[in-house]
């Protein structure tokens, strides 16, 4: 799967989360507000994590070489 | 949004009729929502209005800390807090705390006393014991010596020495010297010595006969056991027989009385061992009825514990409003959040009507400009990451609150620097234990560890679900990779895969979807890989956290409509971050993306030395001399941008707003004096400009050495998560593959069993407070200086709930 594809696939994770923890939990426009932030946050930072991983090795400058076999 | 600025606080005048000012507190207390600002300040305590009902408290406190000693001693634990009497009364309790204490100091003296006659009669009857022994042996000795005498006597009835015989029958009756003696006991460490002290003093002409006893005995003088020998000591002579007492005095050495008569001795023993058995009755009723008394106590203990705690504490609040005499009401200044209102009111309404009063309390908004304190609500789960953000500083009253976003960031940057999903999973079962059994937990007194740890488990829960995302990142279970998410990309370059560790493997697939690739465990070429990765999302992610903390500063400084600081400081604070470390940030991800294999540290430090030289095999796209200098020149325009316009501009604006300054207003004669006094705290501020301006100075320097040194303080990401993986690498390989390749089941148990406490010991415990310590670090001082000035102070209401808490 691609690099967009699965950031979509995140993004669709991250909608979906919210809408349940605005049903789930449902105490108020203030604390929604909290909890969505709360969601969005925890998802754009688990996405940076894994996009830096994939484009880390999108294009490697080097492969493993592995140890002599005794 | 909830969590992001403190709930609006609200200054706040209560006017109480007397009558109802004790029902008042007390309902206040139970709702837990006013600060009381104390009124009295000035006064020394004993001035102070309700000094004596704090005196009373404080007696029956002292009561009831004397009952629970007498109960530790008895054993007995105080019950969990009984049903609470709804109707209780403070003269009641006094009267009979009173009395409880009466009647078991008695008994305590009682008993103390029926013990120390039980304890002398014990040793009394050793005493009887065993100096009959000896005057019996001696008896018998003397008797037989006396019968081999005569026989003797009778048979050697000669006249080779008739003087020498006659003398001893004419000694024997008349000049027979009386002596006396002295019986005891005397501990057993002390008797050697006792012994050569009796000796020298009296220059050997006693003795003593000693003999051990087999128990301890308790002495009655000091209660507790002892060995003890019993002595007898004869002597001849009035000044011997005071020596004698003296040094038995001075040895502790109890003396008792012994009669030489054989029938007598019986007697007394007869007695003595009668009221010895009538003494433990006694004693032992004694014992019941105070242990009886304490366990009737003990029922109530806590609920008057917890009475007098809250009466104390209701008087303690009383002596802060101040008195007005005239009106006959007390006056009480306070902070409350302003949602709290109705329900403040509703508690005054209610506590006037109870008391029968025929005034009703008023509640007056004050307005003021003094600071108000800082007020979050937090819930179970939010309360232990607002400490940890309070622990630094407590907010300023309305300033935006990183616990926001530390709440999801901090657990994040502990994850990207445990990175294990086994270890992850570890933590995550340890945590949810003491979440499933938080009831029980938090109702008992745990050890100190304990109660950090019970703390912190939501904060150890999210930590552990982030280190399970990120070890599925990095792909490391106790650092063993998996294929779980799909093919790998390298595969040999042939088939026997003999070229693999000459050339290394080939790329043959797209890219690994999720996470690193398994191949590259235990290859050559990993830490290669490995760490230009990790150092480069470090400070990717330094980055990305510090652009928000100065955004957050943003929304500081539109919240207190501060123009100034939007303009000439948001901005060129985010021209400069980003046109530098931005930058950088940017080149990273092209590179990433276009494989080339350009030396982005050499691409950094010539746009300094040399912006305008070509920059040859390390372009990375067209145009990018160009902008490196329009970057670099960004930079260099906002250092004075941040520095010099804002003090001038800062003594403008406070020229502007003193102008007219010259009149003071007058105030009205209906307000008290007191009010006066604390709203007059800010007044004329002066302004120097020299300070202002080193201030500003210090701020920039701060900020445009703090870019280079923060971001490059972000690379403890990287070095934390390598030292964690080679950690566990090493345990994996050097323990439990080595324990396996022995193909020995003892040997293998071992291994297994050092695995288990290296990880635990090493890896889940060290490892775990050393990322924490380190990922608080980068929220306090590298996230959190961007914007926050946390100099607040906490809302800390008059709550009943809060007063328990602190006592457990």
């Amino acid at each position: 799967m691609g690099f967009f594809v699965t950031t979509l696939i995140f993004i669709m994770v991250g909608i979906i989360a919210s809408l349940m923890v605005r049903i789930c939990c449902n105490r108020g426009p203030s604390a929604n507000l909290l909890h969505s932030t709360l969601v969005i946050t925890a998802t754009a930072c688990c996405w940076v994590m894994w996009a830096i991983v994939y484009l880390a090795q999108m294009n490697p400058l080097i492969v493993p070489i592995l140890n002599e076999v005794e | 949004m909830d969590l992001l600025r403190s709930e609006p606080m609200q200054l706040v005048q209560l006017i109480i009729p007397v009558e109802a000012a004790y029902r008042t507190i007390s309902y206040l207390g139970d709702l837990g929502l006013f600060q009381f600002k104390d009124l009295n300040a000035e006064k020394s305590p004993f001035q102070r209005t309700y000094a004596t009902q704090i005196k009373r408290c404080g007696e029956m406190a002292r009561k009831l800390r004397f009952f629970k000693e007498q109960m530790t001693k008895a054993g007995l634990s105080p019950s969990t807090r009984s049903v609470a009497r709804a109707d209780f009364n403070l003269d009641d309790l006094e009267v009979q705390l009173a009395e409880f204490e009466a009647e078991l100091t008695e008994i305590k003296a009682n008993n103390e006393k029926l013990q120390r006659a039980y304890s002398e009669l014990v040793e009394y009857k050793l005493v009887l014991q065993k100096a009959g022994e000896f005057f019996y042996s001696a008896q018998n000795t003397a008797v037989a010596w006396q019968r081999e005498v005569e026989a003797h006597h009778i048979g050697e009835g000669s006249i080779d020495s008739p003087l020498l015989l006659e003398q001893e029958i004419l000694t024997d009756p008349s000049k027979q010297v009386k002596l006396g003696f002295v019986s005891g006991l005397v501990p057993r460490e002390k008797s050697m010595a006792f012994e050569r002290i009796l000796f020298r003093a009296t220059r050997g002409n006693v003795f003593l006969k000693q003999a051990l006893v087999e128990d301890c005995v308790i002495d009655p003088v000091l209660g507790e056991k002892i060995e003890k020998n019993v002595f007898v000591i004869f002597f001849s002579g009035e000044r011997v027989k005071n020596k004698i007492l003296k040094i038995c005095d001075a040895f502790g050495a109890n003396r008792y009385p012994f009669m030489d008569d054989l029938g007598k001795q019986y007697q007394m023993i007869t007695e003595v061992s009668r009221r010895l058995l009538e003494l433990k009755t006694t004693v032992d009723a004694g014992l019941l009825h105070w242990s009886n008394l304490l366990q009737t106590i003990g029922h109530q203990f806590e609920q008057w514990n917890h009475l007098v705690k809250k009466e104390k504490s209701i008087y303690h609040t009383l002596n802060m409003l101040s008195i007005d005499v005239t009106k006959k009401c007390l006056v009480a200044e306070g902070w409350c959040p302003v949602f709290a209102t109705n329900q403040i009111q509703n508690a005054l309404k209610q506590a006037t009507f109870d008391s029968n009063s025929q005034l009703g309390a008023i509640f007056q908004v004050l307005h003021t400009k003094e600071s108000p304190p800082t007020y979050f609500r937090t819930n179970k789960f939010t309360l232990p990451f607002q400490e940890i953000v309070d622990a630094y500083g407590v907010a300023k009253y309305q300033e935006v609150n990183p616990g926001v976003y530390v709440i999801i960031t901090f657990p994040f940057l502990f994850a990207v620097m445990f990175g294990d999903w086994g270890h992850g999973i570890c933590l995550l079962l340890a945590t949810l234990y003491f979440i499933v059994k938080e009831k029980k937990f938090s109702s008992q007194k745990l050890g100190d560890i304990m109660e950090m740890t019970f703390g912190g488990r939501y904060v150890i829960m999210m930590m552990a679900l982030f280190s399970i995302y990120t070890g599925l990142i990095y792909n490391e279970f106790f650092s063993v990779p998996f294929e779980l998410f799909g093919p790998s990309a390298y595969e040999c370059p042939d088939p026997s895969c003999r070229g693999a560790s000459i050339v290394g493997l080939i790329r043959v697939r797209p890219t690994y979807p999720f996470g690193v690739d398994p191949k590259w465990h235990g290859s050559r070429s990993e830490l290669p890989f490995l760490n230009s990765l990790k150092m480069k999302m470090s400070i990717l992610l330094g980055v990305a956290q510090m652009n928000l903390g100065i955004i957050l500063g943003y929304f500081n400084a539109t919240f207190f409509g501060n123009n100034l600081n939007i303009w000439y400081q948001f901005v060129p604070q985010m021209i400069f971050l980003n046109s530098l470390f931005g930058y950088l940030s940017l080149l990273i991800i092209v590179k990433w993306c276009m494989g080339s294999q350009a030396d982005l540290y050499h691409v950094m430090i010539y746009m300094f030395l040399s912006p305008t030289d070509d920059l040859g095999e390390n372009q990375l796209f067209v145009g990018q001399k160009m902008l490196q200098l329009v970057l670099l020149l960004l930079a260099l325009v906002s250092i004075p941008w941040m520095l010099f316009p804002k003090p001038f501009l800062l003594k403008k604006q406070h020229q502007e707003r003193h102008q007219g300054r010259s009149y003071t207003l007058l105030h009205s004669i209906d307000d008290s004096p007191e009010l006066e006094r604390h709203h007059d705290s800010l007044g004329h501020v002066e302004f120097e400009f020299s300070e202002v301006f080193v201030h500003q100075l210090i701020h920039t320097i701060e900020f445009v050495l703090g870019a280079v040194s923060n971001t490059a303080s972000y690379l403890r990401l990287w070095a934390l998560s390598l030292a964690h993986s080679e950690l566990s690498s090493v345990f994996y390989e050097k323990v439990l593959l080595l324990a396996w390749g022995f193909n020995n089941v003892v040997i293998l148990t071992i291994g297994i069993i050092v695995f288990i406490f290296a990880t635990v010991g090493v890896l889940l415990v060290m490892e775990t407070l050393s990322a924490f310590l380190h990922a608080l670090r980068l929220h306090w001082v590298e996230f959190q200086n961007k914007f926050y000035e946390g100099d607040g102070y906490k809302f800390y209401p008059f709550s009943f709930a809060l007063l328990t808490d602190e006592d457990a």
